[in-house]
């Protein structure tokens, strides 16, 4: 009974409600924008080269430590691709007094667990653990990196891993595409490695190992961040004690890029494919260019998040795809702007005649302020999220250090994305999106996508 | 393996707290951290959460709607889903991408989410947007303006997402999306949620208008609010917004429940994408709450969480059959954001030297030790680092992931206050009950397990 007049009550209200309702609303502006300010850093550099940066944070009882080394694959032979990796791996295996199962339970005993990342330039060392235990965490991070046992009795095990996830990755189309698209990009640069061949995982020995490690590792190279919620002092003692005796190692270097890019067109077969995975893309500006938060807004725009003109129109509008997006890949002295998409099989040349409209758009017509000013609104409002956890905080740190950026990238960045005019996007877009300088990688199935190909003039005479 | 991060409009993942005078709160563990939770409920039925945190000048807002993928139509599988996605495409005041562009455009990040006993959706905003953002969640609840040619276009997006995600991927779905379709009896719990194509290509606007009208109301939801506010704002704002807006006649719940299975369940699928073997293992879950349900989550941390767990060890470390095993509570999310009947699974992908059975073993020989070795540290080790992942789950994605359990807790307990004693629940787990939550659940006997055959080669 009581449950009827609820209802009947709610309809009075309802109808109350629509007839007050009948001119569509404007959404309420909201109040003042609150001060931003940036997490308050503090820096240590020790005799040996090593740096620490320290920024305090927020108030979970949880502390990040990572130990970035300024290596990775870039460092490998041409023959020795996921060398870097293995290094990595066997790193976790334990040092010279603390095997994998002690090692293991001691982190876990903090609330967390060792992960070691080989990325291109960097190889990161990293735990999340409750803060009472940061120091502790700093010590043991060090003793891996100073001790480590490299026990050549689990080499075997960790290259059938390695072998393993080679085949594994290898059948992914995202990988399958990527592989190639940076191949052509990078040619034999080991920016353009993406997997090893099976040899190459079988020829790894131990003291192939070790010399990766003594060539690689060492003080100088390193960084270590710290975020969250820590006694300070006692990180900083811990960093000094764990981290202050390892030797200097190499100087930091990177390989330089000689290649010069020249575009391609290629597409993988790949048998009775319901999508193809697209990258297409081309180099671009680095971060240290003075347009880059131009790019970087223009991308937004274009293609960088879900509001975007590419993403408004091939999935929003045309329902081609699920995921598009385009992004701005940075390594160290080379930067790459690509779409990706995985589009419908029968939509893959309309998905790329689409795109290239808005490219071509885009460079006819600057936008118009209010859709700039909706663009960059959001990336200030994203610039505050990625300064607003203790991850992302080491993120955007290692990102400037990595880079050789100063700390007025993160400072005016707000003020420079609001710098940017409507004629300048559109300036970017024609100088840095030109469509047909750009390399396309295509895997699907093949013979469909060539008969979608025929089509491919019809982009060509687009203008 | 990477673990799905699916069902999420975009494609991001998702993530609870009060102020909490009165909360009886187990006083004998000093780190505990206490998260502030006000909680209250509007006179349509609304429940509201708020949680304060000064941190960063954002706020996160989310609305969960008693909506899973377990109680969709049973001839349109995957429509809970494709439901989701019609959420953001217009409403009384806010047309096709308007929704999308409000948020983006004052700073802001959204999406939303399909799983098994709700539908969610959140904005995260820089904080003085909290208008807005209430705004914007109210006038879609109030109803939604779909035509055609938006459902088509979603048909198209949805279709898409499955592709991508199972149909054009190796282990496409494994174990996530199958092994509930294999394990369980029920057809609720049991049917392909993601949805057969010819399903999603069958939705009409009426099944849109009809859903509508059935779930998204405010007496089947509740709305969450974290982040840097004052109370008495956010307050006046949902009443404002959402206090107007009428509650609908809720059907009553589909019995839900699983038999006790009695017998080893064992199947295989032939994957055309995969290169090597892969296998998954799934039990029944307690029920949720129950203390053998927390013993199981202190059981998951011993078993196969992390590098110290016991699979880890000895299927990774020792045996070397895989250089990783996944495993846990819910696969699409954890174990307190769920209501219905659940798997505690692990997987892991194997070579083709290898036997199922020889893993099996492993696997048997591992949970008898635990059946019949478990020490008070042990469980202490547990403990320390389940509290560790529960404050990752507070910390996770600017607010969401405390939102994700405020919610959670609202929506199925009526009690956001849990988030505050939690970690009193798994102190309560003694030695004694870990041996007999393990010999009455890790039974082979209530276990299912899935084998995925490579079929890759042969093509």
């Amino acid at each position: 009974m009581k449950k009827l007049i609820f209802t009947l009550l709610c309809s009075a209200v309802t109808c109350l409600t629509l007839s007050v309702m009948a001119q569509p609303q404007t959404p309420p502006e909201g109040g003042t924008p609150k001060d931003f300010v940036l997490p308050a850093k503090q820096e240590v550099t020790l005799s040996n080269g090593l740096k620490a940066v320290v920024v305090p944070y927020g108030n979970i009882p949880k502390v990040v430590v990572q130990l970035i080394i300024k290596t990775g694959n870039m460092h490998e032979a041409k023959d020795q691709v996921w060398l870097a990796d293995l290094v990595g791996m066997l790193l976790k295996e334990g040092t010279t007094s603390m095997d994998f199962k002690t090692l293991s339970q001691k982190v876990a005993g903090m609330g967390g667990e060792i992960d070691v990342q080989s990325g291109m330039n960097n190889v990161t060392i990293s735990s999340s653990v409750l803060s009472e235990f940061a120091p502790d965490l700093i010590k043991i991070i060090g003793d891996m990196v100073i001790n480590p046992a490299f026990p050549a009795s689990e080499i075997s095990r960790l290259k059938a891993d390695l072998s393993r996830n080679l085949t594994t990755d290898k059948s992914v189309p995202q990988n399958i595409a990527a592989e190639r698209f940076f191949q052509i990009l990078y040619k034999d640069h080991p920016y353009g490695r993406y997997f090893p061949t099976q040899e190459m995982i079988d020829s790894f020995t131990i003291d192939m190992v070790k010399k990766f490690y003594a060539s690689n590792y060492g003080a100088l190279r390193s960084v270590i961040y710290v975020s969250g919620k820590f006694d300070e002092k006692k990180v900083f003692n811990a960093v000094e004690v764990a981290l202050g005796k390892w030797s200097k190692g190499p100087e930091i270097s990177y390989p330089a890029i000689t290649n010069k890019y020249t575009k391609a067109e290629e597409i993988i077969d790949r048998n009775a494919s319901p999508q193809t995975t697209i990258y297409l893309g081309l180099p671009t500006l680095m971060p240290k260019d003075k347009d880059i938060v131009a790019l970087e807004v223009t991308n937004s725009l274009l293609g960088g998040s879900f509001g975007s003109r590419i993403t408004s129109n091939i999935r929003e509008d045309k329902g081609y795809t699920y995921s598009p997006r385009s992004t701005i890949q940075d390594r160290i002295g080379a930067s790459v702007w690509y779409e990706s998409a995985d589009v419908t099989t029968e939509h893959t040349v309309e998905s790329l005649v689409e795109i290239k409209k808005e490219i071509n758009r885009l460079q006819g017509e600057p936008p118009s302020e209010t859709e700039l000013i909706g663009i960059k609104k959001y990336m200030a409002g994203i610039f505050v999220l990625r300064n607003s956890s203790p991850a992302g905080i080491i993120r955007q740190l290692s990102f400037i250090e990595n880079y050789g950026l100063d700390d007025s990238y993160l400072t005016d960045r707000v003020k420079n994305i609001y710098a940017v005019t409507p004629e300048k996007v559109s300036q970017m877009t024609e100088d840095y999106f030109t469509y047909e300088n750009m390399t396309l990688v295509m895997v699907g199935e093949k013979n469909l996508i060539n008969q979608q190909m025929k089509l491919v003039e019809k982009i060509k005479k687009l203008k | 393996m990477k673990k799905p991060i699916l069902f999420s409009f975009t494609a991001i993942s998702v993530a609870l707290v009060l102020l909490c005078q009165c909360g009886k709160i187990d006083d004998n563990s000093e780190n505990s951290f206490k998260i502030p939770v006000e909680y209250y409920t509007l006179k349509n039925g609304l429940k509201v959460v708020l949680s304060q945190d000064k941190t960063a000048p954002t706020i996160a807002v989310a609305v969960y709607y008693n909506i899973g993928f377990r109680i969709e139509p049973k001839d349109r599988t995957g429509f809970a889903h494709l439901f989701e996605h019609m959420m953001f495409q217009g409403s009384e005041n806010l047309g096709k991408m308007e929704f999308i562009k409000l948020v983006q455009s004052n700073g802001g990040i959204l999406n939303g989410s399909t799983r098994f006993d709700f539908t969610n959706f959140f904005e995260i905003m820089p904080s003085h947007k909290l208008e807005t953002a209430l705004w914007a969640e109210a006038d879609r609840m109030k109803g939604l303006k779909i035509t055609q040619e938006n459902l088509v276009n979603q048909q198209g997006v949805v279709k898409n997402e499955v592709k991508v995600n199972v149909l054009n991927q190796p282990y496409g779905g494994f174990p996530w999306l199958d092994m509930p379709q294999y394990a369980n009896e029920n057809w609720h719990n049991a049917h392909n949620f993601y949805g057969d194509l010819k399903d999603l290509d069958s939705a009409k606007l009426e099944d849109v208008d009809k859903f509508f009208k059935i779930y998204y109301a405010p007496n089947n939801a509740v709305l969450a609010i974290v982040g840097d506010f004052e109370s008495q704002d956010a307050k006046k704002w949902v009443e404002q917004y959402f206090g107007s807006l009428p509650s609908s006649q809720l059907p009553a719940q589909p019995d839900l429940s699983e038999p006790r299975q009695e017998a080893e369940k064992r199947f295989t699928k032939e994957d055309k994408l995969a290169e090597k073997p892969a296998i998954a293992m799934a039990y029944k879950m307690p029920e949720r709450n129950s203390t053998e349900y927390y013993a199981m989550g202190l059981i998951d941390q011993l078993l196969v969480q992390g590098h110290s767990s016991k699979f880890y060890l000895s299927l990774v470390q020792d045996k070397g059959y895989s250089g990783n095993i996944s495993g846990g509570i819910n696969y699409l999310g954890n174990m307190f954001n769920y209501k219905g009947p659940m798997l505690w699974m692990t997987d892991l992908i194997y070579d083709d030297n290898v036997s199922p059975d020889s893993i099996i073993a492993v696997v048997d020989k591992d949970i008898k030790d635990l059946q019949d070795n478990v020490s008070q540290a042990d469980i202490d080790l547990a403990i320390v680092k389940l509290r560790s992942s529960l404050y990752d789950d507070l910390g996770d994605y600017y607010g969401v992931g405390k939102a994700d359990l405020l919610a959670s807790f609202a929506l199925f307990d009526n009690n956001p206050e849990r988030i505050n004693s939690l970690e009193s629940e798994f102190k309560k787990i003694t030695p004694e009950i870990i041996k007999a939550t393990a010999k009455e659940f890790l039974r082979s006997s209530n276990r299912t397990i899935l084998i995925v055959e490579p079929k890759a080669n042969l093509q």
